[in-house]
């Protein structure tokens, strides 16, 4: 049961604090709390503590703290959902989670509570429930403009493809039972992946791991129908065999709970009425047997004298995207080994960087067509570096500290599964005069993508 | 216009400019000073002055004001018990409102409030909102029975709220039956013995139906419900698995977590031949892995519970090595957890790949990841012998790197495959002895130390490194310098010319010059044997050394039970009891695992007790040896003890290092009760000196009380029923022999002649060793008190119950019948204490669903004084430990009929409040387990 929830700022204020068993015996949890958490070393707080008999569980969003305490042995998984929930809920109904918005809607978050936690048990985190008990409208700061693109992260992965779909409607509060229907007719698909690879210093694969999850983000009145096509050859385990070629084959498959599977078997079909506000459709994972090759090879090659201490390390990034795909935000970071001092660089075209930075080399790379291949050759002065002994002086085998490269990037319209929305139509009849918008996107991106060498 | 306004209005006379607004007229301009008192009231404001002005607006039928306002004295309440009577009235009046919002909000809020004056008003609406039409409400005022039960117990149980509150277990709405099982769970739990949630298979069926239609938040709260439950056969525990399975693939990980624990618990019961079991293992599988795919935080308290459920069922999750592999960006307290799993799966079907793996954490960068990287290598060396090759060289190569935490981590866990696997890996000693300077932590320098040594014979300037270590001797850790003084004695008696100078230095740095018991102790040990009987000395510093356990960390096996039993709370995170870290008495009910009870079993005689699945088949979690008398090789690595409790504890300590120094501890245990003979030469006990013969004495010397505890006579058979004859008797033990003390009372007015006995056939075979003699006849009115040896020699037939004894009486007057009970202890054999080996390889071996848990309540005994009593009714202690506070004392004792009992006594002393004793029992015939616990209950009371 939980005891105290709260929100404290990034600077340790509380801006929501809700005591649901009073039996914090007169202590300031929240400032016990904040101290505790800095009092640590290091940036990785653990995500139990506990002080004697109080234990804290918390998570972190938007720069914002948000702390579950109990005083028994219950369950850290529901109060790390319940945080997460808690976070998306508020950011629903007042717009986006951060600390002014908390503070121009007390009144709203501790309603919301109220309905959510009785007596630190939970109630329900449903939006469609909450809505009926719900009095307070939320407060905003400014009028919106759909075609306002400066603020840039759209719900979702944060992404330059963003500015695709008007970026503003993301930071609207999506229940709010009194504005006009006209203006929110809007749905959001997003299909993101995450792809987590790793190769073997001799190219081999070591373990390559997809987790996709389909969201959905719904202005639309809560209960309309809408169903959601997915490519037909896509298979669930691995004995399903379906369409004739390989098909796309998942391992696991968890749907939410409103997502009604009547013609998924069929069709592939998912049919759901969901309600307002944000929810993960469905999740998936898959390991091992991708359909597609690896997005990205990485070759290089290390060459170091031992006498001058000079490192040289030359790479070769070849994209293995379809031709006509791009990669975007490429960067690869490559940690040295201590004491590098100078860098040299040769790059293959204009637009790389690369900078030396935290006992690591960064080489970002803007974009990246399919197909191509790109190359550094980078040199580094490293004095007094203890290597294996009894080798020559110039050796190809990697000094201590030397890797392992990762990769991060963003695969625009591209899924590594190859899963893909067919179709998303809407039963709902618009009572206005506009038909909903839908966006729907396809998105991967890298997890850990890390190349020993 | 925005309410950021709100948190900057700090200038004067606020307060009156809200109290101000608060008796406007306007809705408007009340409902935004409401919203504004709310916000200062956030900040840490005082704003409990205007308590009477917002009570005041809380007359009206606008929603949102109203809540606002409720909002408010829930806050303030407390600080202001009398205003709030003062609302008293609207909140009853609210109860009744049309509205069902505004009767949920009233009882909700009235609950919140945690005024004792408040109860008396909050009865009658809560027993109507009980009742209530409509499911909101009602589910609220299960709620509100959980807050009212907390401020006033008695209140609750005299109203019978309980009483409505199981009713509404069978509400139709799953919301309502969510909440009266979580408020049922969390009262039940302040009231241990009473029956509250009465769990029956109706009840049981409900929850099942109502799991399908809750939220997810309810089915948590059902589902850890029914994790308390004990099915009552192995089929209706598959029933209930069946049911529970659909939830492992919910999208919310505490719904999974929570069922997952539900199935671990019931799979205890199920037998492992079933199909069926089978599939609920490849079946937990995938959600486990699922979970690995979370935000960091979920992941770790995932691999927590992970870690738990591997050394439960390794089985489950063998095949999924790799999703234990440690990511770049994994923060690093994930990366340490999933190294931990990966040692746990490492076989050697998958050795290759691991060992690959670590090789790479070892060279990152975080210092603390990487340390325990190299020691996974160790621990796989010894954990699968085929791949101890390859772990050695993969060592021999970070050693190379010259990195100085990877070298000092790389020897300490080479010391290690040294005991495991002697005369193999002996050739790299060499290379070792190259970093010798290099080492500065002491536990490095202590297992280099212990290298030097144990192999001195083969490095040639032995006594030159070890010389070089004694030079700033009383600067090194305890741990260091006694490793040193056994390296110097191994050495000395291995080389004995060259070096004997080096042991006189180190024996009076050791005796004279340290404040250290041990220390000085194991000096003067070592100091006596080599100066009386260097052979005798030799016979024991350089005695063959058992070899190390495979498995090391594990949770002890009764303390991984009851963390199964907790799984998915917070228990398993921090991997301790509730008890250890919940206050007061709330959730401190042990759990344990339920029997397997395969529906044939039970009804089979302790004679033919079934012989329990092959050892192979058994989940290999019960630690060896080392383990369950302590982490032994931290005995003297770990940090140094400063001030021991006891003296005799400490020399006993000193004693076993003895027998080969540091290391070879492992024969003895911390606390062990009598040196193993064997490894003792039989001369070496007198010339020894006063004191440490004495300490010898002390251990052997408790054993030789007399006789076991005696209950006083109590009447078997009443005059009445045998004609004016009353026997009233006990029954003793002692020194080996079994009595029946009678006391015949001649209650007619007839003379008693011609006595004789005869006992039924029974469970131990007792039997009359003589005939019964009474030697003049008995007059009326007369007593005679006999003692009649028994025998265990009889025939023996089951009885019911085991200890059940049926007599018959024969005098000149009739034959009489009576069936006593006899005391299990008075068949507990003197020679009833089992070697340690022996205890660990029988506890390993009786499989688990053998024991047996009791609880002995009120018992205020010490370790100690527990140990005394229980020996001299021949339960012997064979090893004593503790954990986080709580001693374990481990005992056997043997049965006439020669069936050994094996048992583990959980003591918490110094916890005024917590009084009982735990007792486990692992016999090979669970039927005696019973009677053996309430044999320890009479001897302890007594």
């Amino acid at each position: 049961m939980i005891s105290q929830f709260f929100i404290l700022s990034s600077k340790g204020d509380p801006l929501i604090y809700k005591d649901f068993r009073g039996d914090s015996r007169g202590r300031d949890v929240a400032e016990l709390f904040y101290r505790k958490l800095t009092g640590l070393p290091g940036e990785e707080s653990p995500v139990v503590m506990h002080h004697n008999d109080r234990h804290f569980i918390h998570i972190r969003h938007s720069g914002l703290y948000l702390v579950a305490t109990t005083s028994e042995n219950i369950s850290p998984f529901s109060l790390l959902e319940l945080l997460s929930r808690l976070a998306t809920l508020i950011g629903d109904y007042c717009g986006s989670l951060g600390e002014g918005t908390i503070s121009r809607n007390v009144a709203l978050v501790y309603e919301l509570l109220d309905e959510v936690l009785d007596y630190g048990y939970i109630q329900t985190t449903s939006t469609e429930m909450l809505r009926n008990f719900i009095q307070t409208e939320a407060v905003v700061s400014k009028p919106f403009s759909l075609f306002d693109l400066s603020s840039v992260g759209l719900f979702g992965a944060e992404t330059q493809q963003s500015k695709v779909a008007p970026s503003s409607a993301a930071s609207r509060p999506v229940l709010s039972s009194r504005s006009d229907q006209s203006q929110k007719n809007e749905v959001f698909l997003d299909v993101v992946e995450r792809l987590s690879v790793l190769i073997a210093s001799n190219g081999s694969l070591l373990k390559v791991d997809v987790q996709g999850e389909i969201r959905l983000k719904s202005f639309l009145p809560s209960g309309s129908e809408m169903r959601i096509g997915l490519t037909e050859e896509f298979c669930v385990g691995k004995s399903e065999l379906r369409g004739y070629g390989p098909g796309i084959r998942v391992d696991e498959v968890s749907f939410h709970s409103s997502v009604y599977l009547d013609e998924f078997e069929s069709h592939r079909i998912l049919r759901l009425q969901p309600p307002q506000g944000e929810l993960t459709v469905m999740r998936y994972q898959l390991s091992d047997d991708l359909p597609s090759p690896l997005p990205f090879r990485l070759f290089p090659s290390v060459q170091w004298d031992r006498s001058t201490g000079r490192l040289h390390v030359y790479l070769k990034l070849r994209c293995d995207l379809p031709p006509k795909s791009q990669a975007l935000n490429i960067r690869l970071h490559l940690p040295l080994p201590r004491g590098v001092v100078s860098l040299s660089q040769e790059l293959s075209s204009p637009e790389q960087k690369a900078e030396l930075g935290d006992g690591a080399l960064r080489w970002d790379l803007p974009r990246v067509q399919g197909g191509s291949q790109l190359s550094g050759l980078f040199q580094m002065e490293v004095p007094g570096l203890p290597g294996p002994p009894g080798q020559g002086h110039s050796t190809s085998a990697p000094p201590l500290g030397l890797g392992p490269a990762s990769l991060s990037f963003e695969l625009p319209r591209h899924t590594c599964s190859g899963l893909q929305v067919r179709f998303l139509r809407l039963a709902f009849t618009p009572c206005g005069s506009a038909n909903p918008h839908k966006w729907v996107r396809h998105l991967s991106h890298s997890d850990a993508y890390v190349i020993r060498i | 216009m925005t309410d950021s306004k709100y948190f900057t209005t700090t200038k004067k006379g606020e307060i009156f400019e809200l109290k101000a607004e608060l008796n406007s007229d306007k809705k408007e301009k009340k409902k935004e000073a409401v919203k504004k008192v709310i916000a200062s009231m956030t900040v840490g404001k005082d704003v409990s002055a205007l308590f009477p002005d917002v009570v005041n607006c809380m007359q009206t039928d606008n929603l949102e004001l109203k809540k606002l306002v409720y909002l408010y004295l829930m806050n303030y309440a407390k600080s202001q018990p009398d205003m709030a009577i003062m609302a008293v009235n609207t909140f009853v009046k609210d109860c009744e409102d049309p509205n069902p919002l505004i009767r949920a909000l009233a009882v909700r809020t009235m609950g919140c409030i945690r005024v004792d004056k408040i109860t008396e008003y909050l009865c009658e609406p809560l027993r109507k909102c009980l009742k209530d039409e409509d499911p909101y409400v009602r589910k609220t005022a299960a709620v509100c029975v959980a807050k009212l039960h907390d401020i006033n117990a008695q209140l609750v149980e005299d109203q019978g709220f309980l009483d409505t509150l199981k009713d509404l277990i069978s509400d139709s709405n799953p919301m309502v039956v969510a909440n009266a099982v979580a408020a049922l769970s969390e009262i039940a739990e302040s009231h241990p013995s009473s029956n509250l949630l009465d769990l029956n298979p109706q009840s049981i069926n409900k929850l099942l139906t109502a799991l399908n239609e809750c939220t997810e938040w309810g089915q948590i709260f059902i589902l850890d419900c029914l994790a308390n439950y004990t099915p009552k056969d192995d089929r209706e525990a598959q029933s209930i698995c069946e049911r529970v399975t659909p939830r492992l693939s919910h999208a919310n990980s505490a719904v999974v977590l929570s069922a997952v624990k539900v199935l671990m618990k019931f799979m205890e019961m199920l037998s492992k031949d079933l199909d069926y079991y089978g599939t609920l293992l490849k079946k937990l599988a995938p959600p486990l892995v699922t979970l690995l795919s979370a935000e960091p935080e979920l992941q770790y308290v995932a691999l927590r519970n992970i870690n738990l459920i591997v050394q439960k069922r390794p089985e489950i999750l063998k095949h999924e090595m790799k999703v234990f592999f440690v990511k770049y960006n994994d923060p690093i307290y994930v990366k340490l957890e999933k190294l931990d799993i990966m040692i746990r799966l490492a076989s050697q079907a998958n050795i290759a790949q691991v060992l690959a793996e670590l090789k790479e954490y070892a060279t990152e960068v975080d210092v603390d990841f990487v340390r325990k990287a190299v020691r996974a290598i160790g621990r796989c060396a010894i954990k699968v012998e085929q791949s101890a090759e390859r772990c050695v060289s993969t060592l021999l190569d970070l050693i190379q790197t010259k990195v100085n935490y990877v070298v000092q981590e790389a020897i300490v866990v080479i010391k290690d495959i040294f005991r495991k696997y002697p005369n193999k890996y002996e050739s790299v000693i060499a290379t070792l002895c190259e970093n010798l300077d290099s080492l500065d932590e002491p536990e490095a320098r202590a297992a280099m130390i212990w290298i030097v040594g144990e192999y001195a014979e083969r490095i040639d300037n032995a006594d030159e490194l070890l010389e070089s270590f004694l030079e700033g001797f009383h600067d090194e850790s305890t741990q260091v310098q006694l490793q040193l003084l056994t390296a110097i004695v191994k050495l000395f008696l291995k080389k004995p010319t060259e070096t004997q100078e080096l042991v006189q230095q180190v024996l009076s740095l050791a005796t004279q010059d340290s404040d250290n018991p041990d220390l000085r102790d194991r000096g003067y040990i070592y100091w006596r044997l080599l100066s009386t009987d260097p052979v005798a000395a030799k016979e024991v510093v350089l005695a063959e050394k058992p070899l190390i356990s495979e498995e090391t960390d594990l949770i002890e096996p009764t303390l991984l039970d009851e963390l199964i039993c907790y799984i998915g709370t917070l228990a398993s995170v921090y991997h301790k009891p509730p008890s250890a870290f919940v206050e007061g008495g709330r959730g401190v009910v042990h759990k344990s695992l339920p029997p397997r009870t395969a529906s044939n079993e039970s009804t089979e005689s302790p004679e033919t007790a079934p012989a329990g699945p092959p050892s192979g088949e058994q989940p290999d979690v019960i630690p060896a040896q080392g383990d369950l008398l302590g982490d032994l090789l931290n005995l003297d690595l770990g940090p140094p003890v400063s001030g021991p409790p006891l003296a005799t504890s400490s020399v006993q300590m000193g004693a076993v290092d003895l027998l080969g120094g540091g290391l070879d501890s492992l024969i003895g245990g911390p606390n062990f009760v009598t040196p193993p003979a064997a490894a003792v030469p039989a001369n070496l006990g007198a010339p020894m000196g006063s004191g440490l013969s004495d300490l010898f004495d002390l251990t052997s010397g408790v054993g030789t009380l007399s006789g076991s505890y005696v209950a006083p006579k109590a009447v078997w058979l009443p005059a009445m029923k045998a004609k004016g004859l009353e026997i009233s008797g006990t029954f003793t033990r002692q020194v080996g022999s079994i009595s029946m003390d009678l006391q015949l009372t001649n209650k007619a007015l007839q003379v008693m002649t011609d006595f004789a006995i005869q006992f039924n056939r029974n469970s131990f075979g007792l039997a009359p060793a003589a005939p019964l003699q009474v030697h003049a006849p008995l007059s009326p009115n007369q007593t005679v008190e006999i003692s009649l040896p028994l025998n265990t020699v009889g025939s023996v037939m089951k009885m019911e119950p085991l200890n059940n004894l049926q007599v018959a009486v024969k005098n000149n007057i009739d034959v009489f019948y009576f069936s006593t009970l006899y005391p299990l202890h008075i068949l507990f054999v003197e020679d009833g204490k089992m070697e340690r080996q022996m205890f660990l390889a029988t506890w390993k071996d009786i499989p688990n669903e053998n024991e047996a848990q009791f609880q002995i309540r009120d018992c205020p005994l010490n370790a100690e004084a527990a140990s005394s009593r229980l020996q001299s009714s021949n339960i012997f202690t064979v090893a004593k430990r503790n954990v986080e506070g709580q001693d374990m004392l481990y005992q056997s004792l043997k049965l006439t009929n020669g069936i050994w009992v094996l048992a583990e006594l959980r003591i918490q002393p110094g916890n005024p409040n917590f009084m009982d004793l735990e007792l486990s029992l692992k016999c090979r015939a669970p039927e005696v387990s019973p009677h053996v616990c309430q044999a320890y209950e009479t001897i302890l009371k007594n």
